[in-house]
């Protein structure tokens, strides 16, 4: 890796605020701190909640970029805080939570609720027509290419950057966001998934769900797994449309 | 005070935890699970390489067994393992794997014909059977005799999070998200629930349940290297340690994973090696087969790590600023491999590194990765000692994986772990006379210490800094109880980890709120995690000898005529600075397998005095029965018993038919 | 949206009400018109832009549309069906595409600062097409409702003085430029909102849509503005003869028109 030795001075500035707090008002808080090399911002973050401000909020859980936790807008745009690495950025970094899902504090936000009301409303898991399964019996064979095409799909981590990026889930509260479309199209593709079109149409046949989409493709641009959201979306509007119009 | 009720309150919001919900809540009961973050985003999510179970669908994996995964399981714990336990293990990983085929988990699937491999270096041409085509598929891991690993690409724990968290979800299993247990409530003889912090308000309230489940995960960040979440701080464990009745065990048991990436301590997965990665030193060279001619880089972790370090040692490391390290080298698998198989692999060296795997090494050195002990509990999951207190996964020990666990393993335990325990806390609810009577008193006044307690650190006047203590103790675990301990060490490490303990008990805050406040929580997990690595290195100190993970350089034997036995930790006293041990011999007498060699690593044991008698008694069992493993198995050491009756029965293959 | 099933006492759930097929038949409606009109003005601006090949070609081409080369006679009248058709894509067109729009203050300002905030060329798009859409419900009406109404009046001169005398100019340069941003950035915003053109690597696809886009639109933009100062011109040269009609260069006068 390459030893970077001249120590920048950063200045993160993050958005401040504490909901919980009566009569606390939204402000930025300037924090410098000297860059190390390799340093991430969850690095940089736990250093000043350690030695500058204990009391700075933000979510980590693996740090490693699989958890979807610390998603934040990071120079205004979403993106993973504890796989962006400083040295990719200007000495000046702002900081803020992700908009649309409900302020914790700072920069954390309950993605974690967002997320879960998504998935009882899109009812994100196989329906599978027996109830039983004969655990002791080989499984049923299922094509290689396949499988990997599901896993594609099922790669997402629900860190809410494609919610945030979203104009049409910033303008209107109850739409699904690529994560809810690409779970159906997960869904969809999966075999063991009995749902026809026509079941997949109940749950994002209308302008909440996929025909609110408007292509402005943020989802597909800042996505942290790079998930082919573009086409999937794509392919679920032309079926969905198939299903309300010939169905 | 505000009191929730259910019937089964499972802390924790993992594999472990969510199969243990799924399983009560669809025998009937309410279960309710209590989760620091959003279940989705547990620890369990990272594991990359896959799980371990005897499908033996890939032609690598012809012939594989519960019996062979038993023994390499067994072998792996250097007999540390209780036997039965691992018996219940093996014979439900297949079921565990199926069950996560038909409820989503995309696994990888053979492909029939021939298909290229690195394995030890070279390209091999492999042949799968038509028949095996669009099975599950197994890769190669470490410590392992046959190929038994079922991946999913490589975000294995990702993938069955994602599926089993989903299937709550459709079971209607609320999570309360953002809530962390405090305290178990108990007479002593009882556990009750919980009371249980919300981080978000700061509102602490009570959760009452008849089964209390903690699946809490591992105590990884005990330490300063660890490939472990920020979330795994060993709260669990300490809960039941703070009952002073309910026992840690064999704690001293920490496994550091050869494939942390130098110097953030990410872990990349097992799978590198297995696929067909090598390591390399300074110089280039591939050094494992000079120490481990046969498994090379697949021997257990404990022993490549040893050897990677012993090979640092010997000067051999590749210096950089941030200390010294060796060579992950993946290079030979080629690009579509990588971006295929080894993809997240490619995401962390690209995003944390800026290395390409593809053209360039990766920069590897041993991490803390894995707890092998854990919350005691008997096969059936529940704590001997604190009646309607149970555990699975990490946090437990019931005790599959010993000294050391074998890589795929662990989401293995997590998942067949909460499928067992699930049935038998269903069972323990089930039963009319283990419905308790509410102590409200005694609830209440659980409630209010814990309220005196965090009022202690913002209205106190404490001066330490619990940031401060607690990265003392990150690196003083991480410096004196790693991977070669010494008799000097570990009394150092004891020593001063008692004054950190004590000076813990003067903490305060600089921003004194009882809300949402994370230097709150810094301050009150500390002296937790504090009594964890206590437990840590006064057990590592005591245990005078080497076995698996825990490696005393002043002890280098397995010494199993005087530690063939399990460590047991309690805290008696809330002013106490040391843990009380106590031990609980293994019987030789009923071991499958009785002790020997495990296949890797040092030869040099010092046996058990039943051994010699046991192995001969084991030796007549097998030859009488050779033409049947079944009769076999249960002549040698009957266990499915243990097992709920829904988890029974043998698991059908390719080439075992029924 | 509701995930408990609909159960109205009586009815099983079997025949619970279904989810409208409306919003599918909308957002292909939406599409469909947008492509048809995005289609109509690339074909609409080449004929247009015959001017540049010469007073004559305009003049072949707007008899065409009148039906002259094939009824024999000149019938204006069918042009106005065709611009009555086109003028009804827009309302449909409009009326669906309003959907989208920011419903009150509050969706506007957020819209507003996540466009400022992202600053990411798709959403930016999407707020320019939006605006040119607004603006051409107005423009398009006006220049739509003329063309209905005075279907004749389309010729080399005739449309020249339009610009030149008539105080058309500003209009039709303002809605040249909505129109090429609106219906450039649509027409690309189609292929990636169906998949079309995707191949195997969409990433790269987009982008060559993109830059597609932008030459197109570059493309059109000039055509449109030479095309326009060539009305302007000869609007200039006829602005003393009011009502003036072309007469082909190839028709020979009327000598008694000439002995006048």
């Amino acid at each position: 890796m390459a030893d970077n030795d001249s120590h920048r001075k950063l200045r993160i500035h993050a958005l401040r605020y504490n909901p919980a707090k009566a009569g606390d008002t939204p402000r930025i808080q300037t924090y410098e701190l000297e860059e190390a090399p390799g340093m991430t911002l969850f690095i940089a973050l736990s250093e000043i909640r350690e030695k500058q401000d204990p009391s700075l909020q933000f979510d980590f859980v693996c740090r490693a970029g699989i958890c979807g936790s610390c998603g934040m807008m990071i120079n205004g745009r979403p993106g993973l805080a504890c796989r962006t690495v400083t040295k990719d950025l200007e000495a000046d970094i702002s900081l803020a939570p992700l908009p649309v899902f409900e302020l914790i504090g700072d920069l954390s936000v309950n993605s974690g609720k967002w997320m879960r009301g998504m998935s009882e409303k899109l009812e994100t898991w196989v329906h599978a027509q027996e109830k039983a399964i004969d655990l002791k019996r080989i499984e049923e064979p299922m094509d290689p290419a396949l499988a990997e095409a599901v896993y594609e799909l099922d790669r997402c981590i629900e860190c809410g950057c494609c919610v945030a990026s979203c104009g049409t889930a910033r303008m209107r509260q109850d739409f699904v966001g690529a994560v809810g479309l690409n779970k159906i199209a997960r869904f969809r593709l999966d075999p063991r998934d009995k749902r026809a079109d026509a079941d997949f149409y109940e749950l994002v046949g209308d302008d909440n769900g996929v025909f609110g989409c408007m292509s402005l493709l943020a989802c597909h641009d800042v996505c942290p797994k790079n998930l082919p959201l573009q086409t999937q979306i794509a392919f679920l509007r032309r079926k969905m449309v198939v299903q309300g119009t010939q169905g | 005070m505000k009191i929730v009720y259910t019937d089964v309150l499972v802390i924790g919001g993992g594999l472990a935890g969510l199969r243990l919900a799924i399983g009560a809540k669809r025998r009937g009961h309410d279960a309710l699970i209590l989760s620091l973050v959003p279940a989705k985003r547990s620890h369990s999510k990272a594991a990359q390489g896959g799980m371990q179970a005897s499908l033996g669908n890939v032609i690598k994996g012809q012939g594989d067994t519960e019996d062979v995964h038993f023994e390499d399981t067994v072998r792996g714990s250097d007999w540390g393992a209780d036997q039965e336990v691992v018996r219940m293990f093996v014979n439900t990983a297949p079921k565990a794997v199926r069950e996560l085929a038909a409820w989503g988990v995309p696994w990888s699937r053979v492909r029939k014909g021939d298909r290229d491999v690195i394995m030890n270096g070279q390209k091999v041409t492999i042949t799968e059977r038509d028949e095996a085509h669009g099975l599950i598929a197994q890769r190669d891991f470490g410590g392992t005799k046959k190929w038994r690993t079922c991946y999913a690409a490589d975000g294995t724990g990702h993938s069955m999070i994602n599926t089993v968290a989903d299937q709550a979800i459709a079971d209607s299993i609320p999570v309360h998200e953002r809530k962390e247990a405090l305290a178990l409530i108990h007479d002593g003889s009882r556990c009750y629930g919980a009371v249980v912090r919300d981080l978000v308000s700061g509102e602490v309230s009570a959760y009452v349940a008849t089964a209390t489940a903690v699946c809490t995960g591992g105590a990884g960040r005990i330490y300063r290297n660890t490939t472990n979440a920020v979330i795994c701080e060993g709260i669990g464990h300490a809960l039941a340690l703070e009952t002073g009745v309910s026992a840690l065990g064999n704690m001293e048991a920490v496994q550091f994973h050869p494939t942390g990436i130098f110097p953030a301590g990410i872990l990349v997965t097992e799978g590198c090696r297995g696929d067909g990665g090598l390591l390399k030193d300074v110089d280039g060279h591939r050094f494992m087969p000079d120490y481990e001619p046969e498994k090379k880089e697949l021997a257990s972790r404990d022993v490549v790590s040893r050897r990677m370090e012993e090979h640092i040692k010997k000067g051999k490391g590749h210096k950089s600023r941030f200390g010294e390290h060796i060579w992950l080298d993946i290079t030979q698998l080629g690009e579509k491999h990588i971006h295929t198989n080894l993809r997240e692999v490619w995401d962390i060296c690209h995003y944390f590194l800026g290395v390409d795997p593809v053209k360039d090494m990766i920069p590897v050195r041993p991490a803390q990765h894995y707890t092998m002990g854990g919350v005691r509990t008997d096969p059936s999951g529940q704590s001997p000692t604190l009646k309607g207190l149970f555990s699975a996964g990490e946090a437990a020990c019931w005790d599959m994986h010993g000294f050391n666990r074998l890589g795929g393993n662990s989401v293995a335990e997590t998942v067949v772990a909460g499928m067992i325990v699930g049935e038998t806390v269903a069972d323990y609810c089930d039963s009319l006379s283990n419905t308790p009577t509410v102590p409200i008193g005694l609830v209440r006044e659980f409630v209010e210490r814990e309220q005196a307690k965090l009022e202690a650190f913002t209205k106190g006047g404490g001066t330490e800094d619990a940031s401060a203590i607690k990265g003392e103790m990150q690196d003083l675990m991480t410096a004196k109880v790693g991977i070669f301990r010494t008799g000097k060490d570990l009394e150092e490490a004891v020593d001063k980890l008692q004054k950190l303990l004590v000076r813990s008990r003067r903490i305060g805050l600089r921003s004194p709120q009882l809300g949402a406040n994370p230097e709150l929580v810094t301050a009150y997990r500390v002296q937790r995690m504090l009594r964890i690595a206590l437990t840590v290195a006064y057990g590592a100190a005591v245990r005078t000898e080497s076995r698996g993970a825990h490696f005393r350089e002043d002890f280098p034997r397995r010494n199993d005529a005087e530690w063939l036995k399990r460590t047991l930790a309690t805290w008696k006293g809330e002013s106490d600075t040391l843990p009380t041990l106590a031990y609980e011999p293994l019987d030789v007498a009923r071991m499958e397998l009785p002790p020997g060699w495990r296949g890797y690593g040092a030869k040099d044991y010092i046996d058990h005095p039943d051994t010699p008698e046991r192995q001969k008694a084991v030796e007549a069992i097998r030859a009488q029965h050779a033409s049947d493993r079944f009769a076999m198995q249960k002549a040698l050491m009957p266990y499915e018993h243990l097992l709920p009756e829904v988890l029974r029965g043998r698991n059908e293959r390719i080439d075992e038919r029924f | 949206m509701d995930s408990t099933p609909n159960v109205i006492a009586g009815v099983g759930l079997a025949d619970r009400p279904r989810k409208s097929r409306w919003p599918a038949r909308m957002d292909l409606a939406q599409s469909l018109t947008g492509l048809a009109l995005g289609l109509f003005m690339w074909g609409h601006m080449f004929f247009v832009s015959s001017i540049l090949l010469g007073k004559d070609a305009m003049w072949t081409i707007t008899k065409f549309f009148e039906g002259y080369f094939i009824l024999g006679t000149a019938y204006p009248g069918i042009v106005s069906v065709v611009v009555a058709t086109v003028f009804a894509l827009v309302i449909v067109h409009a009326f669906l595409a309003m959907r989208k729009f920011p419903a009150n203050y509050q969706q506007y300002r957020t819209f507003m600062g996540h466009r400022k905030l992202m600053a990411h060329e798709d959403t930016t798009l999407w707020w320019v097409q939006a605006l040119t859409g607004f603006l051409l419900f107005f423009l398009a009406a006006v220049h739509l409702y003329q063309m209905m109404m005075h279907p004749g009046d389309i010729g080399p001169y005739q449309s020249g003085e339009r610009i030149w005398s008539g105080g058309w100019g500003p209009l039709y340069i303002v809605m040249l430029l909505a129109v090429e941003f609106h219906g450039g950035i649509g027409l690309y915003r189609l292929a990636v909102k169906w998949g079309w053109f995707e191949g195997k690597d969409a990433n790269a696809s987009r982008k060559r849509l993109k830059t597609l886009k932008w030459v197109l639109t570059a493309f059109f933009l000039a055509l449109g503005v030479a095309t326009f100062v060539a009305y302007a011109k000869i609007g200039y040269q006829i602005r003393d003869q009011k009502g003036a009609v072309y007469t082909p260069s190839w028709v020979v006068p009327n000598p008694m028109e000439k002995a006048k």
